[in-house]
């Protein structure tokens, strides 16, 4: 066996079913111990590398191979699967899905198990892994019920309990809130110090810096434009494509002396009648359960465009749920114009307020863009004028006039979300509400898509403030709200804890770390110039007063 | 996806036959929380269109799997308890179904569609048949109670909604298939 | 909308069996009576007892199941009274040839046109089929209330079957919570978009397709789902070579005993059609007495 745990030759690879090359020509080795950050948009392929590491390239992965990517000095794609298993340990990107029982114990087991290891044997490695993550005390449990954040552990120690030298952690912070993606960072390098070769794949490059990763591959379609050190800022990065920390951006963005673009934020003007009102809103599932909202007080006017801040599990899309009527408070009520929900069907409501869920998956069916756009309409029993017209206009606003005869499954993650949005356009409703806009889309995705929405041109108002009276959106990311909304709701233990203009709202640290919510870079840069700019500002927009 | 040895029995195989299986008693237990109209004794059960999906796009491993496992999961969360014969009946219209796998390359064309539909049917007949059949060893019942008090209520209510769900089911599934690279 | 596992952990003597035995025991009675084909009511009775006791001795509280129960009972009451009425092939075909004088008519017509006689020999038949018919149901209707969710995989394999069809029974279990979660937040989603479940129109087709919005979403997820899961399968060696299963069963004296239970009942059944000609169908004469006095 050599000692150099991975050596990547001249790789290439072309999937059977694509005309163009995934990868081309990739060339690296990695010690022992040492830490490699991958970083690049979607569809730059990292992915596609990942598999040809793992060895999923090319067996369960169809298509022609170039070069070599050893091993400990054997090629990949002469060893074993079972051996492969035991050399690198992959971690997918969403535990949700790589978790394949039903409670932790069996879920860290099952690699050994396949392997046919003695049941001693088995048993003691579940044990070690166990301590060294610290996670004894979720032996018991059942995997479904566990937080975001435990599920990753378990997954991690699901592939540790292997005994790979290799670790391959594909995306792992996409599914964590904040607080939970430092933890899960730390541990990470931890693992490098005690000697596993540690290879992570992210585009949130602010974030996984902070553990000083030896060296950064940044790929852009399919080839290595930078690989190095990461002590100042490579210049072949893209700021646009990867998320980089607020002050490396202005540094870019003076450098390459582009304009900074400053969009405003919708101003509030005159604060009308409320759209909705919480008025002292308690709510539990049944009478066992704990409270998951306790006096939430809440109004909503025409103009605000709201990010609700918050940790995962907080209650903040329990709140949501509240206003489209999907729940019912326990005690108190909720106004939408002036109605009690309680007696509003939610089709009634839907009528006033548009909810757009996190994932496009979960509502997509029909056969084509336009009849998915008609769904909507008709449930809410609109004239077929009105629906042709409400289709045409939403496609129109989205940017999707050519898919309106496409299968909305076959469209594209980003174009997806815009298809839902277009959904609910249609249905001409007042406010509209976002659970997790940016969830499941990488940097240059998502910020393309909420400057889709926000972002306004040649002093035309923006989608938002065209077509609703007022925007709410869920986020656990801070730098949304910092860029994106005019109010900010912070939430936790139940209720909601601050309420304001982002720059009272974010201005203290400590208050927010209380609440699990992590400050970075962009709105601590923004504090810090905020007597020159007097309000927030996207990173690029800083520049023009750093 | 590509490689259609209709008898394999791998990892796919388990992950859909799993799949299929929790999806088949998850929407089996929906059902029975909100049922259909019915006619006479005749219940839909939407259900059993997604079971014969997953035989139809994963083969007949998947089918017997998903079915008998669907079966036994969507009695029990309803609470009903264990009836192997009702879940071996499910299984085998699964793994009837399944065989049309092979001579399906396309889940979008109307001839492809028929031919599903066609093997769903046959699936259903062979596996209530043989669960009504069952039942009247089990249950002391003769030929027309078997027959008409299990048999045709459940092949036609089993049947109507293959016919309606299974083409759309088949068209949308192409529609996610051509996104993937596999 | 909760979709929750029946199964809760209790202190009973039936949940320290081992899950094999209850298997194998179900099944011993249930093959008991079918196989050698027993409508000896002195047999069934019994056997009946049994049952019941092991039922009880579940302790599964009467809230949980009294749908299942109205629903059983109903079920059966209609398929036995339907075959009273369609009775005269197939079953103990002694139901019908033994002469029996007739309790009442029932008018309809049948497919001869007939008034349909129900003699006492049909109505006892039918309290014997309830009866019988019970026995088995209540030994099936406790497995998913007291049998841990976790065991079933094990279960099987230790009852010899492979190591891919025990884990996709682990699998389904895994996966089961998960679709229910996904199904429950595509109902939101299509309700959110107006969809109203209750405000079905149309006719059946139209009402049935109707259901799409609700089941193509998650079945088209599970499927991209599915890729993944087979990826982070393959990627810790499953299938690679002949599974451990690290939780173990071992059978204690008391499944020595249900197990024996079971095999005497079974081979009883057995010796006694076939070897001493007891077990057939026939009325007492204590019923007939009922009623022609």
């Amino acid at each position: 066996m050599s000692n150099t745990p991975l050596v990547i030759e001249n790789l290439s690879f072309q999937y059977r079913t694509r005309p163009e090359l995934a990868i081309e020509d990739i060339s690296f080795d990695l010690k022992q111990g040492e830490l490699l950050l991958i970083a690049g948009s979607s569809g730059c392929g990292k992915t596609t590398l990942a598999r040809a590491i793992n060895g999923l390239i090319p067996r369960s992965y169809r298509g022609e191979r170039k070069g070599r990517v050893l091993l400990h000095g054997r090629d990949v794609a002469e060893m074993k699967i079972a051996e492969i298993s035991q050399v690198v340990g992959t971690l997918l990107q969403d535990p949700e899905r790589q978790i394949v029982a039903s409670n932790v114990f069996n879920e860290i087991a099952f690699g050994p198990e396949n392997l046919g290891l003695p049941r001693a044997e088995i048993a003691s490695r579940v044990d070690q892994v166990m301590k060294r993550l610290n996670i004894e005390y979720l032996l018991e449990r059942e995997t479904f019920n566990l937080s975001g954040g435990e599920k990753q552990k378990v997954a991690l120690a699901g592939v540790l309990t292997m005994n790979p030298s290799i670790l391959l952690l594909d995306e792992p912070l996409a599914s964590l809130d904040p607080a939970s993606a430092y933890e899960a960072l730390d541990v990470f390098r931890s693992l490098a110090d005690e000697g596993k070769t540690v290879i992570l794949v992210e585009h949130r490059v602010e974030d996984a810096i902070t553990i000083n990763p030896d060296r950064l591959l940044y790929m852009e379609d399919g080839r290595t434009r930078y690989l190095g050190p990461i002590r100042e800022l490579p210049r072949e990065i893209d700021y646009t494509q990867v998320k980089l920390p607020a002050p490396w951006v202005v540094q870019r963005v003076k450098a390459l002396d582009n304009a900074p673009v400053v969009s405003p934020k919708p101003e509030v003007k005159e604060r009308g009648e409320p759209l909705v009102v919480f008025e002292d809103v308690d709510f539990r599932y049944d009478e066992e359960y704990p409270l998951i909202l306790q006096n939430v007080n809440l109004k909503i006017y025409p103009g605000d465009l709201i990010a609700v801040l918050g940790p995962n599990g907080a209650g903040k899309s329990t709140l949501v749920k509240h206003a489209i009527g999907l729940l019912k408070p326990t005690k108190g009520r909720v106004l939408v114009e002036g109605q009690d929900t309680r007696k509003m069907s939610v089709a009634q409501i839907a009528r006033v307020l548009g909810y757009v869920f996190q994932s496009p998956t979960h509502m997509l069916y029909a056969p084509t863009v336009h009849e998915e756009l008609e769904f909507g309409p008709k449930n809410l029993g609109f004239k077929p004028e009105l629906i042709s017209k409400s289709i045409a206009e939403s496609l129109e606003t989205v940017n999707m006039k050519e898919f309106e005869e496409y299968p909305p499954l076959a469209l594209s993650f980003g174009q997806q979300k815009r298809t839902t949005i277009a959904a609910v356009l249609a249905m001409r409703s007042k406010i509209l509400v976002m659970d997790e806009p940016t969830a499941g889309q990488d940097f240059a995705n998502y910020t393309r898509f909420m400057e889709a929405l926000c972002g306004t041109y040649d002093g035309a108002s923006s989608i938002l403030s065209a077509h609703f009276a007022a925007t709410l959106f869920i986020t656990h990311d801070i730098d949304l709200a910092v860029t994106y909304a005019n109010r900010v709701l912070l939430f936790g233990d139940k209720h909601i804890v601050a309420d304001g203009a982002p720059e009272d709202v974010l201005k203290d640290a400590d208050f927010l770390l209380k609440y699990r919510v992590r400050p970075t870079s962009l709105l601590n840069l923004n504090l810090s110039l905020l007597p020159k700019t007097g309000r927030f500002l996207p990173a690029e927009s800083l520049a023009g007063f750093a | 996806m590509n490689d259609k040895s209709t008898w394999e029995f791998g990892t796919r195989q388990v992950v859909y036959g799993a799949i299929g299986a929790a999806l088949y008693g998850v929407f089996s237990w929906a059902t029975n929380i909100f049922p259909l109209p019915a006619a006479g004794n005749i219940t839909f059960r939407p259900a059993i269109a997604v079971l014969i999906f997953f035989a139809v796009a994963y083969g007949p491993w998947v089918g017997l799997l998903a079915g008998f496992i669907g079966n036994t999961l969507g009695d029990g969360l309803t609470g009903w308890g264990f009836y192997w014969h009702w879940s071996l009946g499910n299984g085998l219209i699964g793994l009837v179904a399944g065989l049309a796998m092979a001579g399906i390359s396309d889940f979008k064309a109307r001839g492809d569609i028929i031919k599903a539909v066609g093997w769903g049917i046959a699936g259903i007949a062979v596996g209530m048949l043989f669960a009504s059949l069952t039942e009247m060893w089990v249950g002391g019942i003769d030929l027309n109670t078997a027959l008409f008090g299990y048999f045709t209520p459940a092949f036609l209510g089993n049947t109507v909604v293959t016919v309606i769900l299974l083409p759309i089911l088949m068209i949308a599934f192409a529609a996610v298939a051509s996104r993937r690279g596999r | 909308m909760l979709v929750t596992w029946k199964y809760r952990p209790r202190n009973t003597f039936i949940q320290r069996l081992d899950p094999r035995t209850r298997f194998l025991f179900m099944f011993s009675v249930i093959f008991g009576l079918t196989i050698p084909e027993i409508w000896d009511f002195r047999i069934i009775l019994p056997l009946f007892a049994i049952s019941l006791t092991l039922y009880l001795l579940a302790r599964i509280e009467w809230k949980d199941v009294r749908r299942v129960w109205i629903f059983i009972f109903i079920f059966l009451s209609l398929i036995i009274g339907l075959n009273a009425l369609l009775s005269g092939r197939g079953g103990p075909s002694s139901v019908t040839s033994i002469p029996s004088p007739v309790l009442f008519y029932v008018p309809i017509l049948d497919l001869f046109g007939w008034m349909v006689p129900i003699t006492i020999s049909k109505a006892w038949f039918a309290l014997n089929q309830m009866l019988r018919m019970l026995t088995m149901a209540i030994l099936a209707i406790p497995i998913p209330y007291t049998m841990d969710p976790n065991v079933y995989g094990t279960a099987f394999k230790r009852m010899g079957a492979s190591d891919n069809v025990s884990f996709t029974m682990d699998l389904a279990f895994r996966f089961l919570p998960t679709f229910a979660r996904d199904f429950t937040i595509t109902v939101d989603a299509q309700r959110a978009r107006g969809y109203e479940m209750e405000a079905l129109k149309g006719g059946l087709v139209e009402r049935i397709k109707r259901l799409s919005p609700l089941i193509i979403p998650v079945v088209m997820q599970s499927t991209v789902t599915g890729e993944e899961v087979i990826d982070a399968m393959d990627l810790r060696a499953f299938g690679t070579s002949k599974r451990t299963w690290i939780k173990t069963l071992t059978y204690a004296p008391r499944d020595y005993f249900m197990l024996g239970l079971g095999a005497l009942i079974f081979i009883t059944c057995c010796v006694l059609k076939w070897g001493f000609g007891i077990g057939d169908y026939f009325v007492p004469d204590f019923f007939t007495a009922f009623f022609v006095g």
